[in-house]
């Protein structure tokens, strides 16, 4: 999952100010995690479960975890991060590795995302939920357009974008939007090459006249409201557009378009802080949040991708149905996980995506 | 009293704690910064070691080097100061007329008058903004009236969210206090028998404005204009929010390096740039306000 960053600590403040409960239970989990990104029921089975009390604080990116944790931030026990922000963490030396014999839930989770380059065996992390940056649109509009909503095509091709002008967004990250650009050019999305960079980099400032803003903040209410048409962004952020629009009568709906060309796939991985006050219960925890039950209720909250096949018989149909949840095989298949950069590699696409910001 | 010999501890216990403050929270973190600014990024976020595994220390000016590398990075500082030079004067021309009103007003209604102009502070600065995407939305009252005439006129329709309208808009708003407060302060103090007395001598409206009140008001201008240009000139969560593509300033810039880029160098490098840029407009503002006020001593 990924940021609608001035939205969540807006609301971040709230939730924790609702969430506050008298404190009777003396032993407590301290959860880092996305805002909104486990089930209220969830936190309350396990409470009762564990006889303790989960305190819940947020981040709203990767970015912010890691500056976080790079500036000495202590007192958590399981924290949240997505696939690449691991190899991070683990290479920075920043976890501690899990006791596997006290996961027996592990079994549940779809081996596909198990082993994963950065940590094989899973010596450090398990799969929590996922997401994938896909294409969000008003169907009615693109109907009427006749524009294709199965391709990056249609957020690069100026020949489709004259259409929309002004209608499109894409997500304000470095990251996401040149994966975009590299999967339409044919390309990884790790692909390194600086010439394939520069490749990525001429299709955005061409297209980007044509784009109303990079945005990572606001598109789902702009989706929602119908000042919007077409939007790069996360499926878990593109079903809750739909939801906010069904929930207003909108005579429109906000669907899911997923590029054949290829996506990113954001696993996020339950990983435990090298400096834990509470290995013991941190266990415990990533055991319940690995069966299947609760793992769905996440799924049917907010729409996110299930890694755990044991969820599939919890969760509505209607979701059930949805690429973005369980990827099929041939989906599956084109989805790719970010990795890390070095800091040369980060420089370099740095300075490409400020001339972009500053191109006219 | 004269000052008795030796040294002066209340005069120390009244300014060390802000002293202390200062040096605690400003000197030291902008030192800190300025040192960032000669390290080399870590692999995985922070900084890398001071002193290499070989025992040297690891600095140079790898990141300074880098400002010259593209020259993106100069047209988004070029980008903001425009922005922030906007802003201030936008700021000035509004804030005027209304901080004149406010001080000429009857004593009983000032502090009423006065707590309207502060009261935006009240709600959330984000939240201010906000409210801005509603307004300036496509489908608001004002965006279809503003496009309704323009298609009187046959002018295609213009989008007012996502725009550098928008930011400047946003950013003269936000910023409209801090230049209404200083003003006010100044102009309450003005003497009316001087207004008086260039009416007695034959000045009109206009030049008792331009050659008294103007002029006597240029402290509070200068102070008012530095509140309100540095920091519209850092901003960075009016042009994500309300910014168009071509919106980046350098706030966003240097944003991007402590979390996306993850070079805490390069983004320290960028903060002392901006600090200097407006430090050195800071100075030659108030430089060519001295000379101006000495020649008008002088005429």
């Amino acid at each position: 999952m990924k940021p609608r960053i001035l939205a969540r600590a807006l609301t971040a403040g709230l939730v924790a100010f609702a969430a506050a409960r008298p404190a009777a239970a003396a032993d407590k989990l301290h959860l880092y995690n996305w805002n909104n990104y486990i089930a209220p029921e969830t936190i309350k089975r396990f409470e009762a479960e564990c006889k303790c009390e989960v305190v819940q604080t947020y981040y709203s990116d990767n970015e912010e975890l890691l500056a976080k944790l790079a500036a000495g931030a202590k007192g958590y026990d399981v924290m949240v991060p997505t696939g690449g922000t691991v190899e991070a963490l683990i290479k920075g030396g920043q976890l501690q590795p899990l006791d596997l014999a006290k996961l027996p839930n592990l079994k549940n989770v779809d081996r596909v995302y198990l082993n994963t380059r950065w940590d094989p065996g899973n010596k450090y992390s398990v799969p929590y939920a996922m997401s994938t940056t896909i294409l969000g649109y008003n169907d009615q509009k693109m109907k009427e357009l006749g524009l294709p909503t199965d391709t990056w095509a249609v957020i690069f091709d100026p020949k489709y974008l004259e259409k929309v002008k002004g209608r499109v967004t894409v997500l304000d990250s470095q990251s996401e939007l040149f994966a975009a650009a590299l999967k339409y050019l044919g390309y990884s999305v790790n692909d390194v090459d600086e010439k394939h960079w520069r490749q990525a980099a001429d299709l955005i400032k061409k297209a980007k006249p044509y784009w109303a803003a990079f945005n990572a903040s606001s598109y789902i209410k702009e989706l929602t409201v119908g000042n919007i048409w077409l939007a790069h962004g996360y499926s878990n952020d593109i079903f809750q557009a739909d939801q906010d629009a069904q929930a207003a009568g909108r005579k429109f709906r906000i669907l899911q378009g997923m590029p054949k060309e290829g996506a990113v796939l954001a696993v996020d991985n339950m990983v435990i802080h090298k400096n834990a006050p509470r290995p013991d219960l941190a266990h415990k925890f990533i055991n319940f949040m690995l069966d299947g039950r609760n793992s769905a209720e996440l799924t049917n909250l907010i729409g996110s991708g299930n890694p755990n096949l044991d969820a599939s018989k919890y969760i509505k149909p209607e979701l059930k149905a949805l690429p973005a949840v369980f990827p099929p095989k041939e989906v599956a298949a084109t989805l790719e996980q970010l990795g890390e950069l070095t800091p040369a590699q980060r420089r370099l696409r740095n300075k490409l995506w400020t001339e972009i910001k500053a191109a006219r | 009293m004269a000052a008795r010999a030796g040294v002066n501890w209340g005069k120390w216990a009244v300014s060390g704690p802000p002293l202390a403050y200062l040096i605690v929270f400003f000197a030291a973190p902008t030192l800190i910064m300025a040192l960032a600014s000669f390290r080399t990024p870590g692999d995985f976020g922070g900084l890398a070691p001071l002193v290499a595994p070989d025992g040297t220390l690891d600095l140079n000016l790898e990141s300074y080097a880098r400002l010259a590398e593209s020259t993106a990075y100069a047209e988004v500082f070029l980008k903001s100061v425009i922005f922030a030079i906007v802003t201030t004067v936008a700021c000035l021309v509004l804030a005027y007329p209304l901080a004149t009103l406010i001080a000429q007003s009857p004593r009983k209604y000032r502090d009423l008058l006065l707590l309207l102009v502060i009261l935006p502070f009240w709600s959330n600065f984000l939240i201010r903004i906000y409210a801005w995407m509603i307004i300036l939305g496509p489908n608001a009252a004002l965006a279809r009236g503003l496009n309704g005439v323009l298609a009187l006129f046959g002018v295609e329709p213009v989008p007012l969210l996502f725009s550098s309208f928008a930011v400047l808009v946003c950013l003269v708003y936000v910023h409209l206090p801090f230049m209404v407060l200083p003003l006010y302060a100044n102009l309450e103090k003005h003497d009316r028998a001087l207004l008086d007395a260039a009416q007695d001598l034959g000045a009109n409206a206009w030049q008792r404005f331009w050659r008294i009140t103007f002029p006597l008001s240029l402290p509070g201008v200068y102070a008012g204009a530095a509140l309100v240009f540095i920091p519209a000139l850092g901003i960075f969560a009016i042009p994500d929010i309300l910014g168009g593509p071509n919106d980046t300033l350098i706030g966003n810039l240097i944003k991007q390096q402590f979390l996306e880029t993850r070079d805490w160098p390069f983004g320290s490098v960028l903060s002392i740039v901006l600090t200097v840029a407006a430090l050195a407009l800071a100075g030659l503002a108030a430089w060519i306000g001295r000379r101006g006020s000495a020649g008008a001593a002088r005429a």
